[in-house]
């Protein structure tokens, strides 16, 4: 009986830790909608998942790059790069023609952090952060260090249309921006490709001994995510009909707790993109409460902070907990050492 | 897998039920017939000119000069840097504004009004500017909330969307970036919700949504100190025929990084065809990297630099007197915007020369005083400067103590 008591408690626990982001959303979620202000209002919630839209966005690419077992540090730089290429560009050609560049050009970027990653075998702890260095001085180039931004009827129409509900509470930015994640969730957790990102960051040489070519897997995993993050700089920017030179700056970190957050290992091999996604929303959500109960941008920073520190001491302690596990696998230990005494 | 999926999906629902149950959130109450007549006269007895900022100077200060406003060339931005008129649409935006959908005043009187102001981030200046806001709404009893996005447009964005929402009765905002700020503006002013841009300038078609804008006329006050700049330089080099400067300038974007570096670089093609520019550069407001760039500069440029004009008076004066001294050329004749005790504390030892009346609790009070004015149903102008004064070791004891 006790023993079944222990195995339905773990069992909870277990359930309790897969869930636990969408447990995390759950209890932000209805906290809020009693407490906080106004939170619970369709302008509000409206708000919520436009402003929301940016980061999740990006995140959808980073995930993949994280359940690789890698990092990009650049997705921010890149955002703010394609967006200043959109509308730079658009004052000559257009959004016609000045998207796909910008969209090509973040695509450009993931594909060089990618190489560099995969085939010349540089950290890309190392390679993203030059990456993000290279791209701040090349978006202080081409703007002369001044923000970017469009005026005109034409323009006004198309931001006021991304940013005005198109169906209740979701502006057409929204509804891109859940098509992403709908395609990019079924992309990872559906198609082999995708499998093949958790089997890489998993145990690369695994992999490479199961015949995936890891290289080429990881160089579509920094493609995908410098892609996402160029994609949700150009939307910003377009919405805003501006764009300023720090307006990815704190997507980076932004990104990188929710990612965590969300249950994504920074190991590798372990995450989601609807994880991700929920984690985003969740700390949006808590964000828009704080200043909603009227505090600064101060205590927002510090519940962040609060949240991640958390986050990773209970995976710290998850894993030493799975270690010492291991451990205590007398059996097993003694099996192995049988086999050692045989050889 | 759709185990998560479904608990996505409710989530969403619940969002959406959340919205469609609570269409259109809360509305403002106003004050009507007798009450408004009542609170109206009340709010006009409040005198606010008594109030006094830490410095000792008077709280609230109007500048008094008009400035002359030149004919708008055809294309402003075809002309050099050099031509003053080069900066029309920044130095003169609001000036001459095709005011769009702006509401009425209620004239129903400042007191009880609800009011969101909008800074752009954490720094000593934002607490003086707030607490100068603060005198002034405890005076007229107004309620004011003031949110900081610390420098981050999308957050910034976001509070307007919140503030939107609030349903207040006035929105203060001071522009992150002047191009960016005519969509926020547009957004503000479709809510119906009165706004008042304050203390940095948007660009000219902002203004066209906004009541008003408040602030220190950051061009004409840079125009000055570019004057006692080259006039100090010309005194210590008499007949040089070449006067090199460098600026550092403020982060790029925002007005004052036009109006701190094209300001006085136009305005001494002028009045001072000597002065050269040798460079600029924005490293930001850290004195460390102040003083590695300067330090550079002194490296590159020699005996030819003569002159440093800094945005700021506080980390980055700080970074280049540290580096002027490692080298020892007290020659170089350094000005700076602002008006901080750092700032002050250099001007009185003499390390630099010349700083700005830039009255951070004075911005702010002048901000909420105005929209005091507009619910009290004052005719306000299109804009509302804050007086212009270079502090030099001769005045610079009148404005202690500091306020940031």
């Amino acid at each position: 009986m006790m023993r079944k008591n222990k195995l339905d408690k773990s069992k909870l626990l277990a359930l309790g830790d897969r869930f636990r982001i969408y447990i995390l959303f759950g209890v932000i979620f209805i906290f809020m909608s009693l407490f906080a202000p106004r939170f619970f209002n369709s302008y509000n919630l409206t708000t919520i998942l436009r402003t929301v839209s940016m980061n999740a966005t990006i995140a959808l690419g980073f995930t993949i790059v994280m359940i690789c077992g890698e990092m990009d540090l650049s997705i921010g730089r890149t955002a703010t790069f394609a967006a200043v290429i959109a509308l730079t560009l658009q004052k000559k050609f257009g959004y016609g023609i000045s998207v796909p560049i910008a969209v090509l050009a973040g695509a450009g970027v993931g594909l060089l952090n990618g190489i560099l990653v995969a085939k010349i075998k540089i950290n890309s702890f190392i390679v993203t952060i030059g990456t993000m260095t290279i791209l701040q001085g090349a978006t202080y180039t081409i703007t002369g260090g001044n923000s970017v931004s469009l005026s005109g009827d034409k323009v006004f129409a198309i931001s006021d249309f991304l940013a005005k509900p198109l169906l209740p509470m979701l502006p057409p930015r929204v509804l891109l921006t859940i098509l992403f994640v709908v395609v990019f969730h079924l992309f990872v957790s559906n198609s082999q490709w995708g499998r093949n990102f958790y089997m890489v960051g998993g145990n690369r040489t695994t992999a490479w001994l199961a015949g995936i070519n890891t290289d080429r897997i990881t160089i579509t995993a920094f493609i995908l995510s410098s892609t996402m993050a160029a994609v949700a700089g150009i939307l910003f920017a377009m919405e805003s009909s501006a764009a300023t030179l720090n307006m990815g700056d704190n997507s980076l970190m932004y990104v990188v707790s929710a990612t965590i957050i969300g249950g994504t290992a920074m190991s590798g091999g372990k995450g989601g993109i609807l994880r991700s996604v929920v984690a985003v929303l969740s700390l949006e959500m808590l964000y828009t409460g704080t200043i909603l109960f009227g505090f600064g941008n101060e205590v927002k920073i510090f519940i962040s902070g609060l949240i991640l520190a958390l986050v990773v001491l209970y995976e710290a302690y998850a894993s030493y907990k799975h270690e010492k596990t291991i451990g205590q696998r007398a059996v097993l230990l003694e099996e192995l050492a049988q086999a050692k005494e045989k050889i | 897998m759709k185990k998560q999926v479904k608990v996505v999906l409710l989530a969403m629902v619940l969002l959406c039920l959340g919205g469609l149950l609570f269409a259109q959130g809360e509305k403002a109450v106003g004050v009507t017939g007798a009450g408004a007549a009542a609170n109206l006269e009340a709010s006009l007895k409040v005198d606010t000119s008594v109030l006094k900022a830490a410095d000792g100077q008077p709280l609230l200060r109007l500048s008094s000069e008009l400035p002359k406003i030149p004919t708008r060339p055809a294309n402003p931005e075809a002309l050099p840097d050099t031509d003053p008129l080069r900066w029309f649409d920044m130095e003169y935006a609001g000036w001459d504004t095709k005011k769009t959908n702006i509401p009425a005043s209620p004239k129903d009187g400042a007191i009880g009004k609800r009011v969101v102001m909008i800074v752009h981030g954490d720094h000593p200046w934002t607490t003086a500017c707030s607490n100068g806001a603060k005198k002034v709404a405890d005076a007229y009893g107004m309620d004011l909330k003031i949110l900081s996005p610390n420098w981050d447009l999308a957050v910034q964005n976001q509070m307007i969307d919140q503030s939107i929402n609030e349903r207040p009765d006035m929105i203060l905002i001071i522009p992150l970036d002047a191009t960016t700020a005519i969509q926020q503006a547009r957004r503000i002013n479709q809510s119906g919700i009165p706004f008042i841009f304050f203390n940095t300038l948007p660009t000219a078609e902002a203004m066209n949504y906004a009541i008003t804008w408040t602030g220190p006329d950051d061009f004409g006050q840079m125009r000055k100190l570019a004057k006692v700049f080259a006039d100090e330089m010309r005194r210590r080099n008499p007949g040089a025929k070449e006067l090199g400067i460098a600026y550092v300038q403020h982060a790029p974007g925002g007005s004052p990084y036009f109006a701190r570096s094209y300001g006085p670089l136009s305005e001494l093609a002028g009045y001072a065809p000597e002065v050269v520019t040798l460079d600029m550069q924005a490293p930001g407001f850290e004195a460390d990297r102040t003083m590695q760039l300067v330090s550079d500069w002194l490296t590159r440029f020699g005996p030819r630099l003569k002159g440093i004009f800094a945005a700021d008076d506080s980390a980055q004066a700080l970074g280049i007197i540290e580096a002027l001294k490692k080298a020892g050329r007290d020659d170089i004749v350094v000005v700076a915007a602002g008006n901080s005790k750092i700032g002050m504390d250099m001007v009185t030892d003499g390390s630099l020369f010349a700083i700005t009346y830039q009255t951070a609790e004075g911005d702010g009070a002048l901000a909420v005083q105005t929209a005091a004015d507009w619910f009290n149903g004052k005719e306000l102008p299109n804009r509302r400067d804050i007086p212009q004064h270079i502090i030099t070791k001769a005045d610079v004891a009148d404005f202690y103590p500091p306020q940031w």
